[in-house]
């Protein structure tokens, strides 16, 4: 017969696998996302192929996380810090996993641009600024899961803002570049992909640090419709 | 002690004097019990500190806490059980219902037809199904055959029994399961129509399957009566309890609502405890 402390035990070393798988999910992904920004950046082949193995591994580090977070539920009842831990890894899993996903997509279209010789990235400069920041927005909310503070990522929403800003920039310059007939059409619809992962990397960041307030303090930050909060900045002159 | 947690909902209730504030995160406006500044000694051994802890009518509040915490000693000071334990002293008051249970002029019997008190053991008395629940009933009122018959049947129905025993009204109340005991027990508090339904343990002697309908019953009678829990198994105060109250060495440390207490508890030693850290 197991006894209460036994069991606790066996919780205590569940949740520090867990905590250990964690944290090294958060930096492959991490580190997919940099990988893959650096290599379209430069149009770095070889290195894009490597983010295809970084995918592969971080997808199966989230399906074993997946079910060690229903093994420990199922086997220990869980109850507060102990339940927000895992149901916060649970969620946050998936945000991971598709920022691992976007990342190989860059990939991708890194592979595509390098067989087109199309002109590196620097063309569109505020791509990397959106790159940069988004990048930046991974790794914060990331550090926070990872030292497990609430008060670094309860503005995170804001700065996702700024992102979503550039997202609609990019978007429109190109637009215009298309127009002009300065990129292909091919070249720019690629473009737009590259615009609208990064944006969405942003979003799943932001819904790490969400979680990692919620699994830190036990508050559910209030969910401001992106809308919402864009009532605060004045419109662009030029495309209102 | 505290972790950061919004406090604007909570209201830190302290004894003017020494007692340790109890973080109480609700303030219950329509409560059915009680406790002010309770404390309860066992012979020189101060068992109660000033406890103070309001309990809500018609919902179920769980008390928790390790073995030792005082939990049993607050749920029998609401129908003054404690009375029958010598060199017991109870101090403050146990409002029930408006008034004071330890005021001059309570009768603890009355008192106890409005409380019925569930044990950890069921402990049907040594006679046939029926008698079991027709005791209590003759105890209290004056009433005709066929009125007991029709308390003794709905008694049963309500404690969801009734299909199970109703062939077997004359068998001795031993003959049945333990799970039906207990449900037997529950009965039989029921037909005097009490307010208040106090269980302390009432699962841990059943298996599984008899917890679970006790527990399902826990739903059912909230309706009609308020209901406090004394409980060692923390998975069945989550389930059945709409509060929670934890105590730890005599003293009242947290009350929230159950599903709070559990999620996102404001005491560092009601965090420990639930996830048995420590008890």
């Amino acid at each position: 017969m197991t006894t209460k402390t036994d069991q606790r035990k066996a919780l205590a070393k569940g949740l520090a696998k867990l905590n250990e798988n964690m944290l090294t999910l958060a930096e492959l992904s991490e580190l997919a996302i940099r990988k893959a920004v650096d290599c379209f950046i430069r149009l770095d082949d070889q290195g894009a192929r490597e983010i295809f193995t970084l995918d592969q591994e971080i997808y199966a580090l989230q399906l074993e996380i997946e079910r060690s977070c229903v093994d420990l539920i199922a086997l220990h009842a869980p109850v507060a810090r102990d339940l927000r831990g895992i149901t916060t890894s649970l969620k946050i899993t998936t945000d991971l996993d598709r920022i691992g996903r976007y990342a190989k997509d860059l990939g991708e279209i890194t592979l595509q641009f390098r067989g087109r010789n199309v002109a590196p990235a620097s063309e569109i400069v505020k791509i990397r600024e959106m790159a940069n920041r988004t990048i930046d927005m991974v790794d914060k909310a990331i550090d926070a899961f990872v030292k497990r503070d609430a008060e670094s990522v309860r503005q995170i929403a804001e700065d996702d803002d700024v992102v979503d800003r550039l997202h609609d920039e990019v978007f429109a310059e190109i637009v215009r570049l298309m127009s002009n007939r300065t990129m292909e059409i091919e070249t720019g619809a690629r473009y737009i992909l590259v615009n609208r992962y990064l944006e969405r990397i942003a979003d799943h960041a932001v819904n790490v640090g969400m979680r990692v307030v919620y699994m830190v303090t036990g508050d559910w930050l209030p969910r401001v419709r992106a809308a919402d909060r864009a009532k605060h900045y004045p419109k662009d002159p030029e495309n209102p | 002690m505290a972790k950061s947690k919004p406090a604007e909902s909570a209201v830190i209730v302290s004894a003017e004097s020494e007692a340790t504030p109890a973080y109480v995160a609700v303030d219950i406006q329509d409560a059915l019990i009680e406790a002010r500044d309770l404390s309860i000694w066992y012979s020189k051994k101060q068992a109660i500190h000033k406890v103070n802890l309001k309990i809500p009518r018609h919902q179920v509040t769980a008390i928790i806490g390790p073995s030792g915490c005082g939990k049993s000693t607050v749920l029998r000071s609401i129908n003054r059980m404690n009375d029958l334990i010598p060199y017991c002293r109870t101090q403050g008051q146990m409002i029930v219902d408006g008034e004071d249970a330890y005021g001059p002029n309570v009768d603890p019997v009355l008192l106890r037809r409005k409380i019925g008190l569930i044990f950890q053991k069921p402990n049907p008395f040594p006679k046939n199904v029926y008698e079991n629940i027709a005791f209590g009933v003759k105890l209290h009122y004056q009433a005709t055959k066929e009125e007991i018959d029709g308390v003794v049947t709905s008694a049963l129905q309500q404690a969801n029994l009734w299909d199970e025993v109703s062939g077997r009204m004359d068998e001795s109340a031993l003959s049945l399961s333990g799970g039906q005991q207990q449900r037997l027990c529950i009965a039989r508090a029921l037909a005097v129509e009490p307010d208040i339904l106090l269980m302390d343990e009432p699962c841990s002697a059943l298996d599984p399957v008899a917890t679970a309908k006790i527990e399902d019953l826990i739903f059912e009678l909230k309706k009609d009566m308020t209901i406090v829990i004394v409980t060692h198994n923390m998975q069945q105060a989550a389930r059945v309890a709409d509060y929670t109250a934890f105590m730890y060495l005599g003293r009242l440390v947290e009350f929230d609502r159950t599903r709070d207490l559990f999620e996102r508890p404001h005491e560092e030693l009601t965090e420990n405890y639930i996830t048995g850290r420590f008890g």
